[in-house]
């Protein structure tokens, strides 16, 4: 069975760790230009992800297997508790708490982790067995340069 | 065709069903060092006195498997996407049968009495046997990293193996003849140790390693045939014991002992590489403990005290591992269900503080130290018995990490029913 999507989306998942990571190495530098630029890029990324699987991956997953909506439902739920922890993260930053920074990131780093991990395992690989035609098209859409 | 059955991506079962399981498991350990305190000297003498075997279910049991029984009831949809059915009630169940059943079994270990042994072996049966059905029903219909699918059903198949010759061991210890008991003792300890909880590090760290620090995955070369090598090891050695080679069942643990060492290696080196920078206290735990298993390692390889081992393996591991999981999951869980309750309530007005003020990482820290001196005060106990101070001293460290352990959960879940009822009273005005 193909894995295009499933393995572009884990990719794009990592790719996100990678973000995360910097942006608590940043902490430490206590720059806040460095950290500025480190939570921005984590933040622009993290969105970009969640917008493409909301608009356009499982909009058209849940159009063929009705099955899959109510994961989606619960998916799309911790997408909202996760923007609001980046919303979080921005307002620290600006204010340059470094405590709130730290929490927020540790918050979000394990809700995204559990997060990544169920999509991972049910909702990627069903998305590859129902969207066989459309897989590179819409693994394009994360497909940066990483 | 695509396998839709168990289907739910939800935090399912309700919060209070873990924390029941993480909430008790500590009073295990402050029991287990209240034994140690009173028959310290003859348990870390011989591994067979009646309080060393006491004291090894009462950890073992009550502690180690109590808290993975509910991390495992509330993370298999994490883990494998597919969730045990029923666990809102199953789960309780349960934990009655295993706290029953451990103290029970403890009780009959110490001082004897068909009754209490027979009570305890057949609580614990039932119970065990309740939860494998359920965690079986949903490892079957499992999905995602093969790895860690493959070690969990294989650590259950461990647990069974565990549960059947302790099933017979009680029978002997009532009476039953059965033919060279000794080596039926050892197979019972490599399935549990090796078997249920080797296996079991295993399939969550393969997960959770990479998860918590962000590392780069395990390398194949260790996570393809780690778990079949401890199987085949412990079928090896099961064959060797029916047929009473004792020689080829050390070969068979030896080899299950020796990926587990390497597995600790490559874990210690994969943390090594981590990309997040802070050292929190669940990495302090899996460092302590996988040293732990690199020391019990080489002393069981090169013939040591087994009472060395053990305290290596019951308080190293043991106590250490599930202990860092819980610094991550309480604080996780008590944080997650309370965002969920604010967004059902509509609630965005109360403010949720983030993890890390559900269990402060200063008292988890001061919990470390204690757990560390425990360990090593009974560890240098292990080396020289005849240092009698040695075991009491470890024995009060332990009891005090088991009580701080317990008044931090304490405090999380209270801050979590606290910051609950704001979504109610507010409400009101
Ligand atoms: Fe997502
Ligand atoms: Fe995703």
């Amino acid at each position: 069975m193909s894995s295009i999507i499933t393995e572009a989306f884990t990719h794009d998942h990592h790719a996100c760790d990678h973000l995360l990571a910097a942006a608590e190495k940043s902490l430490t530098s206590g720059d806040w230009a460095v950290i500025g630029q480190a939570s921005e890029a984590l933040i622009s990324t993290v969105n970009h992800h969640f917008d493409v699987e909301e608009q356009t991956l499982f909009p058209r997953l849940a159009s063929i297997y009705r099955v899959a909506s109510n994961p989606i439902e619960v998916m799309c739920s911790e997408h909202a508790q996760m923007r609001a922890l980046l919303s979080d993260l921005g307002e620290a930053v600006a204010q340059r708490d470094r405590d709130t920074c730290q929490g927020v990131l540790e918050t979000f780093h394990f809700l995204t982790q559990q997060h990544n991990s169920k999509e991972e395992i049910v909702l990627y690989p069903m998305a590859d067995g129902a969207l066989r035609d459309q897989a590179t098209e819409i693994a394009g859409l994360v497909a940066r340069e990483s | 065709m695509l396998n839709t059955a168990g289907l739910s991506l939800d935090q399912a079962p309700p919060i209070r069903v873990p924390f029941a399981f993480f909430l008790a498991a500590p009073f295990f350990v402050f029991l287990a060092g209240a034994l140690l305190l009173w028959q310290g000297e003859a348990a870390l003498l011989t591994r067979w006195s009646p309080s060393a075997l006491a004291l090894t279910h009462l950890i073992a049991l009550g502690f180690l498997t109590q808290v993975m029984l509910g991390a495992l009831f509330q993370m298999l949809p994490v883990l494998i996407g597919a969730r045990v059915p029923g666990a809102a009630w199953i789960a309780p169940l349960v934990q009655v049968f295993l706290i029953l059943g451990t103290l029970a079994l403890a009780v009959g270990l110490q001082w004897g009495g068909a009754v209490w042994l027979s009570l305890g072996g057949g609580a614990l049966a039932v119970g065990l046997a309740v939860f494998m059905g359920a965690a079986g029903v949903a490892l079957a219909r499992g999905r995602g990293a093969p790895r860690t699918l493959q070690a969990m059903r294989l650590a259950l198949f461990g647990l069974l193996m565990t549960l059947l010759l302790g099933v017979l061991l009680v029978a002997g210890l009532l009476g039953v003849p059965i033919g060279g008991l000794t080596a039926w003792v050892d197979l019972h300890l490599g399935w549990a140790l090796l078997g249920w909880v080797g296996m079991l590090i295993l399939g969550v760290g393969y997960q959770v390693v990479p998860m918590f620090h962000v590392t780069p995955a395990y390398p194949a070369w260790l996570a393809r045939p780690a778990a079949w090598v401890i199987l085949s090891g412990l079928l090896l050695a099961t064959a060797a014991t029916l047929m009473g080679w004792g020689g080829l069942a050390v070969w068979g643990f030896g080899s299950a002992v020796g990926v587990l060492a390497i597995f600790a290696l490559v874990t210690l080196d994969q943390q090594r590489r981590r990309e997040r920078p802070r050292i929190d206290v669940t990495l302090l735990h899996w460092w302590s403990a996988m040293l732990s298993v690199l020391l019990a390692a080489v002393v069981w390889l090169s013939d040591g005290r087994a009472e060395l081992v053990g305290v290596l393996v019951l308080v190293g591991v043991g106590l250490g591992l599930p202990s860092g999981m819980l610094f991550k999951i309480m604080p996780f869980l008590s944080w997650f269900h309370l965002q969920h309750r604010q967004v059902a309530a509509r609630r965005f007005d109360v403010r949720l503080p983030h993890m890390q003020a559900f269990i402060p990482e200063r008292w988890a820290r001061v919990q470390f130290g204690l757990h560390l001196s425990a360990l090593l005060a009974l560890t240098l106990a292990a080396v020289w018995p005849e240092t009698v101070w040695l075991t009491p001293l470890g024995a009060l460290m332990m009891m005090s990490a088991a009580a701080l352990l317990s008044w931090l959960q304490l405090g999380c879940y209270r801050r979590h029913l606290q910051i609950g009822r704001r979504f109610l009273t507010s409400c009101a005005q």
